[in-house]
């Protein structure tokens, strides 16, 4: 039957990109984030990475006989005016509906993962989160719920809350001798897993803990909440969240509490926090991030410098881990092929199970058998001023200073 | 084309109605067998999810005119009612106390490792009803307090609600598992089959939602019910005169678009199988407003038209087009249409479109009242007037003959802050009688009129209607107990028609409740029709100056036939004390005529009579007692030959008078 | 720190964000006291402002905390900046009042109200579809001043704050008390009938109403950019949302009043923040807004518009 949808795939078909021979193999791989609201502009650094990432791969011909396309999804909608866990169902079922898309990207927002999961399951399309790190997804405790068919179709490049909190408590404690800490969260979904997990080592471990808050990301002032953490003088402030609120937490901060050590996760790793608060604000920041960090490592700078040529953009973090979930895909179609399999959706998800990437910008990467990555390792950088080199861009302004101990 | 249209114009209206609902069921129940692709049909589904919401939401702002801006709350509130009682987030510790409740299949016992816990498993077809009881009882909660207020301050009240559903539902973790969102909502079962992941299901459930949903909105419209929320969108104050209990049924419209929206999230909630505080905050419950907005307020088919076309505007069609561009733009190598995308910039569209329709078509896609066209000349001329009077006076009845005194005031001050409008007035309407009141202006009749009948407060003094005190009651209280009144500048409700607003004027007199609205039984049909014959026969008694309009909108009326409907609307409450605030103002001496007999030929009937009036030959015609009223106090009081005579009177008339000519 | 110099260092706090509010509640209550319109798009008129100041300070070379101006080039630019956004975003207000709101002045029901709800979608979504979501640092030419005051820090732009506030708010009294405008305004107010009777151009004091709420929208979005360092396209609804509440507080309608219900507001969001917690401050201001409503519907300082149906 035709119908209006074909109509688009047979248009869609016929200019994908890159130059198509007759006998190429077009792959599609659907990419869903929140490009409508208030992470549209994370949405959009992320996706890039895995653009440039497929991109790359076409252009080189880095697999015979295979053009990759990547297929787009926004699962923000004016209605939720943020992301929106109906239009996140409604998009999975669009990948699932659309015969010709093999393995997804996505989503950014855990709230839309635990409405995407079933559906994807059910449809038995595996799909790499580059971004979302609530762990109920993936814990074997929900595996009825978020993967009713049986075998997990949820892959993570990035950490959950369960690693990068507790790590970052042991690493306040052990590393920098804190023992009195206040802990702030974003009100998102993950700034509180974050900050939870957080609170739950360091009280573990005893430090003792002064205090917990909840910051409204859309207000401006925070002054309130850190004149009282002021006065109650810790050594150090968690935040769990993302840029949004950390810029205004970070400039009201630098005036309030100059001398608390200032900590956050891999949301804190980010650009619009250096464009956004700028220096000298930012200075001494803690940041974490839910991979091996190669000292100076030559991939990760030649990556940096070809996400910016392309897009004019500084990648953040969660480009990276897009990155290397396109390339997650890459490789489990170059594995198939190897193994001359069909690159069906049942033979991708096993081969994306399968994948082993022993030198990906994240260092090492392989999933146990829940999706999460099995080489959990959190570094740990710190913002120090380097006014040689760009000053909103991540990789020159945050430095590694070693890994947090696991928990 | 044109052929095809006079072919469809050959069909009654009625017929062309039900065979557009048949054609419109058929594409409904077809359209997920032929259209093979479920994301479509999961669009639909969620499309008919906000359907529900706009039709609840227009109850409230629609049909009561009262604005909401905090409506996605009750969403919220019914979603996290059935979230809460199926998922795995609260589970209490088992103790055998549970067990009859797992008897009724509404909690099971697990084990997760450790004790046993309780795992509620409310089933989705109770949870409807249960939610939509819920979100109605905290809508009166939300609404008692607020809906005494003027209407652009509930506005912002609801938007504050709003704003501090969603605030709790993060902050309340151990229930609600926070931003995180719930963890495995149940989906619905029917007969032990599960609804599952597949979106068919989800989207036949949720069309017979709508379909319930819209039954539900088009009865209770058309309905006693119905007309008073109309009534008081069109005029609190006349609503209220007209014996229509305000905070009652704004609370009951508050209470009905919530129990809508508490279902719908029951429903939205099962199909998602999660629920995270951002699917409940400001920009839904504007969007929903938006929807009802573009559908048109009040109207039932145009709000779920306007739901379905922005839901699928944003979720469908904008994301097609924009495929369509980026296609189009790589074929003929155009970078702007390569990038453009129309879905990251729907909420500027959705302003755009909110403003323009505003400016230009306030009445929305499918307007909710479609007036009457005016009568031609040719059907004004066709029959000759026919002047009523006493034609058909009998079939309204007679009114009960009371003895005594129908109307006692003793004393009555009234005060405007510095200015005192009425003092200490004392007069007394004999059962059966006509009194005339008179004065300049600002001698405060009209002031008087509005005591009596609970529009305004009295400092002091008494108001006793049959020997019972009616001062400080409500003014419903008061019309109720068969005091009705017109008002000097004409209070209709200018968007209904003539029929519409005589029936309204029976609010007090008929019983039909929600609940019966929507039933409709035998009962209800039979009041519904003895109702409208009434209303006809009244308006019959203004013979053909109002019969052969009683379908158009009286905004469209001429000056003296809106005079009429009042004084119709008036006499639909059956009140036994008649109260005219100038009723033959701006008519011509014949109108004037022909309205004073028919005042007459009501009072013969029975009905007491107070009346304002500044023409003098309808005063001497009509009255048996005139009181003079000058500054806020009484001067005079008579017989209208001896008032006419009073010194005092020519005074105020004529001193005044002169001054007014000395000062031109 | 001592419970007291606590207390002291939140006032402090209180009284800038107070000031912010009291600013946005008079371009409120000037605009309701005429119309009887809640004006939606005040909201992001506010927000719009303070990206026009951004980019008036950018123009004068200034980005980033880095530049620090004192004496007479930080008054001129100060200066300059004010100017600019204010007759900028009061010339939004002109725009949005002549082309949208004038043809709507005598439909009856919500259609105004709706406008502004609608262009209040149209702005927001214009700047976050050209200047992106994420938050822009906001030039602070201010010399990093402090001043104890007990155990409390007062800083030089909370200072400068109060103090443009309270010009701002006095020039705007002197006009609505002094002026032919200003009293043609108050007559409106009272009874637009009767104003337009007496040969008040209602036209012309109505514009006048939206230019002035506009600029001191602009105003307060400036302040905003010079106090928190940084501008975003979502400031505009809790930002407007506290000055609204601000204006019911002091009884809209009311000049005074708005300005007491701003720094009443500002006091409770930073004391409330620190006894209850910062995740509930909506919830407080909104309870502060329903309890007014409900039993002092004239607000503190009274005067309900009369009731013109």
């Amino acid at each position: 039957m035709i119908t209006r949808r074909f109509a688009i795939q047979a248009t869609a078909g016929l200019v994908a990109t890159g130059p198509a021979f007759a006998a190429d193999r077009v792959v599609k791989v659907g990419l869903d984030l929140s490009f409508t609201g208030a992470d549209a502009t994370d949405a959009t650094r992320t996706a890039n990475g895995g653009i440039l990432a497929f991109e790359e791969a076409n252009s080189g011909h880095e697999v015979p006989g295979i053009i990759f396309q990547l297929q787009k999804y926004d699962d923000g909608s004016a209605t939720a005016g943020q992301y929106d866990p109906a239009q996140a169902a409604t998009n999975a079922r669009r990948m699932v509906s659309d015969r010709a898309i093999v393995a997804a990207l996505g989503p950014q927002m855990s709230g839309a993962g635990k409405a995407m999961a079933p559906i994807l399951s059910a449809g038995n399309l595996a799909i790499v989160t580059p971004v979302a790190t609530n762990p109920d997804i993936t814990d074997p405790k929900f595996a009825a719920l978020y993967r009713p068919a049986g075998r997990a179709i949820f892959f993570r490049t990035v950490a959950t809350d369960a690693y990068q909190g507790p790590n970052m408590a042991n690493y306040l404690a052990q590393a920098l001798k804190v023992n009195s800490v206040y802990v702030l969260d974003d009100s998102g979904a993950y700034g509180v897993g974050l900050a939870d997990a957080f609170q739950k080592q360091a009280g573990r471990i005893g430090v003792r803990l002064l205090g917990r808050d909840r910051l409204d990301p859309k207000a401006a002032d925070y002054a309130a909440v850190l004149t009282k953490i002021r006065s109650l003088d810790p050594q150090a402030l968690y935040y769990g969240g993302v840029a949004q609120a950390a810029v205004k937490l970070a400039k009201q901060a630098y005036e309030i509490i100059p001398n608390v050590i200032k900590a956050g996760g891999d949301g804190v790793q980010s650009a619009d926090l250096l464009a956004g608060a700028g220096f000298p604000a930012v200075e001494g920041w803690y940041a974490t991030i839910a991979a091996a960090h190669v000292t100076g490592d030559p991939k990760l700078a030649a990556f940096s410098q070809r996400y910016l040529e392309r897009f004019r953009l500084q990648p953040d973090d969660y480009a990276v881990t897009c990155y290397v979930g396109a390339r997650v895909i890459i490789q489990a179609v170059k594995d198939l092929l190897a193994q001359h399999r069909e690159i069906t959706r049942d033979a991708m998800r096993d081969a994306i199970q399968g994948v082993q990437l022993p030198d990906s910008l994240l260092g090492p990467i392989a999933f146990d058998a829940n999706g999460d990555l099995r080489n959990q390792v959190i570094s740990v950088f710190q913002i120090r001023k380097d006014p040689t080199r760009p000053l909103d861009s991540p990789n020159d302004q945050y430095h590694y200073v070693g890994v947090a101990p696991a928990a | 084309m044109i052929r095809l249209r006079r072919c469809f114009a050959g069909i009654p209206a009625a017929r062309r109605r039900q065979l557009g609902l048949l054609a419109l069921t058929v594409f409904i129940l077809v359209f997920p067998l032929v259209h093979d692709n479920d994301a479509d049909i999961d669009s639909m589904a969620n499309a008919a999810a906000y359907a529900t919401l706009a039709l609840g939401l227009n109850i409230v702002v629609g049909f009561a005119g009262l604005l909401d801006l905090g409506y996605a709350a009750f969403f919220a509130i019914g979603a996290y009612f059935y979230g809460v009682f199926t998922s795995f987030q609260v589970m209490p510790l088992w103790s055998d106390g549970w067990a009859p409740l797992a008897m009724l299949g509404l909690v099971e016992k697990i084990n997760q490792g450790g004790p046993d816990l309780v795992h509620f498993t409310l089933s989705f077809w109770l949870a409807l009803p249960a939610a939509a009881l819920l979100a109605a009882g905290f809508g009166v909660l939300f609404g008692a307090p607020t809906l005494r207020l003027r209407g652009d301050y509930l506005a912002i009240v609801t938007l504050g609600f709003g704003e501090i559903v969603p605030i709790v539902a993060r902050n309340a973790e151990s229930v609600t598992n926070g931003a995180a969102g719930l963890n495995g909502v149940q989906a619905p079962r029917l007969f032990g089959w599960n609804f599952g992941v597949d979106a068919t299901p989800y989207y036949y459930a949720g069309m017979v939602l709508v379909a319930l949903l819209i039954f539900v909105s088009i009865r209770l419209r058309d309905s006693r019910i119905g007309r008073a929320w109309m009534a008081i969108r069109e005029d609190e104050v006349a609503a209220s005169a007209m014996g229509i209990d305000l905070v009652r049924l704004k609370l009951l419209a508050f209470a009905t678009g919530a129990a809508f929206a508490g279902a719908t999230g029951v429903f939205y909630v099962a199909k998602l199988q999660t629920a995270t505080p951002e699917m409940f905050g400001f920009p839904v419950s504007t969007m929903v407003l938006v929807m009802v907005v573009l559908g048109g307020m009040g109207s039932v088919w145009g709000v779920v038209l306007g739901a379905a076309v922005l839901q699928l505007l944003q979720s469908w069609f904008l994301p097609d087009l924009t495929e369509w561009c980026h296609a189009l733009g790589a074929l003929v190598g155009n970078a702007w249409l390569q990038r453009v995308d129309f879905v990251e910039s729907v909420e500027l569209i959705f302003g755009v479109i909110l403003v323009a329709m505003m400016l230009f078509r306030r009445e929305g896609l499918i307007p909710a009242t479609r007036p009457a066209p005016a009568l031609s000349f040719a059907a004004q001329h066709v029959a000759g007037v026919q002047r009523g009077g006493f034609v058909g006076l009998e079939r309204i009845g007679q009114w009960p003959k009371g003895g005594g005194n129908a109307l006692e005031i003793s004393g009555l001050t009234v005060r405007f802050g510095g200015l005192t409008a009425l003092s200490n007035v004392t007069l007394t309407v004999p059962a059966g009688g006509v009194v005339a009141v008179i004065g300049p202006n600002g001698s405060g009749k009209s002031t008087l009129f509005n005591a009596i009948t609970g529009l305004v407060p009295a400092q002091a003094g008494g108001i006793r209607f049959e020997g019972k005190d009616i001062l400080g009651l409500k003014p419903h209280d008061i019309l109720r107990r068969g005091v009705a009144r017109t008002f000097q500048n004409i209070r209709l409700f200018p968007n209904l028609t003539v029929l519409e607003n005589v029936l309204i004027g029976q609010h007090a007199r008929l019983a039909t409740g929600p609940v019966g609205a929507v039933l409709r039984l035998p009962r209800t049909r039979a009041e519904e029709a003895t109702a409208v014959q009434r209303a006809i026969d009244i308006i019959a008694l203004f013979g053909n100056r109002l019969a052969p309009r009683a379908g158009q909108t009286v905004s469209g009326l001429s000056y003296a036939n809106r005079r009429r409907v009042e004084v119709a609307r008036a006499l639909a409450t059956r009140p036994r004390l008649l109260l005219l605030d100038e009723p033959t103002a701006g008519m011509n001496p014949a109108e004037t005529l022909e309205l004073a007999e028919q005042i007459r030929s009501l009072h013969r009937l029975g009905l007491t009579i107070l009346l304002i009036e500044h023409k003098l030959d309808v005063v001497t015609r009509l009255a048996d007692t005139v009181v003079v009223l000058d500054h806020g106090g009484k001067i005079a009081e008579g017989p209208p030959d001896e008032v006419r005579r009073n010194e005092q009177v020519l005074r105020a008339y004529l001193g005044r008078a002169g001054r007014a000519a000395a000062d031109a | 720190m001592t419970t007291f110099d606590l207390f002291l260092q939140q006032v402090i706090n209180g009284l800038s964000l107070g000031a912010m509010y009291a600013l946005l509640a008079l371009g409120f209550t000037l605009v309701y006291g005429i119309l009887e319109l809640i004006n939606f798009s005040h909201f992001n008129v506010f927000m719009v402002g303070s990206f026009i100041a951004l980019w008036t300070l950018q123009q004068f070379g200034l980005s980033g905390q880095e530049t620090i101006l004192v004496g007479l080039p930080l008054a001129g630019v100060l200066l300059a900046a004010f100017a600019v956004t204010m007759l900028a975003t009061g010339a939004i207000g002109v725009g949005i009042e002549r082309f949208l709101l004038r043809p709507l002045r005598n439909v009856k029901g919500p259609a105004a109200m709706i406008t502004t709800i609608g262009v209040s979608y149209i702005l927001f979504n214009l700047i976050l579809l050209t200047v992106g979501a994420d938050s822009k640092n906001f030039p602070n030419p201010l010399p990093p001043l402090a001043f104890a005051v007990g155990g409390a820090v007062l800083r030089l732009r909370e200072v400068l704050i109060w103090i443009v506030a309270t010009l701002l708010m006095l020039a705007l009294t002197f006009f609505v008390q002094r002026t032919k405008l200003g009293k043609a305004m108050r007559a409106t107010a009272q009874d637009p009938e009767a104003a337009r009777m007496m040969g008040v151009e209602v036209d012309r004091v109505i514009m006048t109403a939206f230019f002035l709420g506009s600029a001191l929208a602009g105003a307060s979005g400036l302040i905003f950019g010079l106090y928190y360092n940084f501008t975003s396209y979502l400031i505009g609804f809790n930002a407007g949302l506290r000055g609204f509440t601000a204006a019911v507080l002091g009884g809209i309608g009311n000049v005074p009043g708005a300005m007491l219900g701003g720094v009443i507001i500002g006091l409770v969001e930073a004391i409330g923040g620190q006894l209850i917690g910062t995740a509930w401050a909506d919830v407080i201001i909104f309870a502060i807004l329903v309890l007014v409503l409900v039993f002092r519907p004239a607000g503190l300082l009274g005067r309900l518009a009369p009731d013109r149906s």
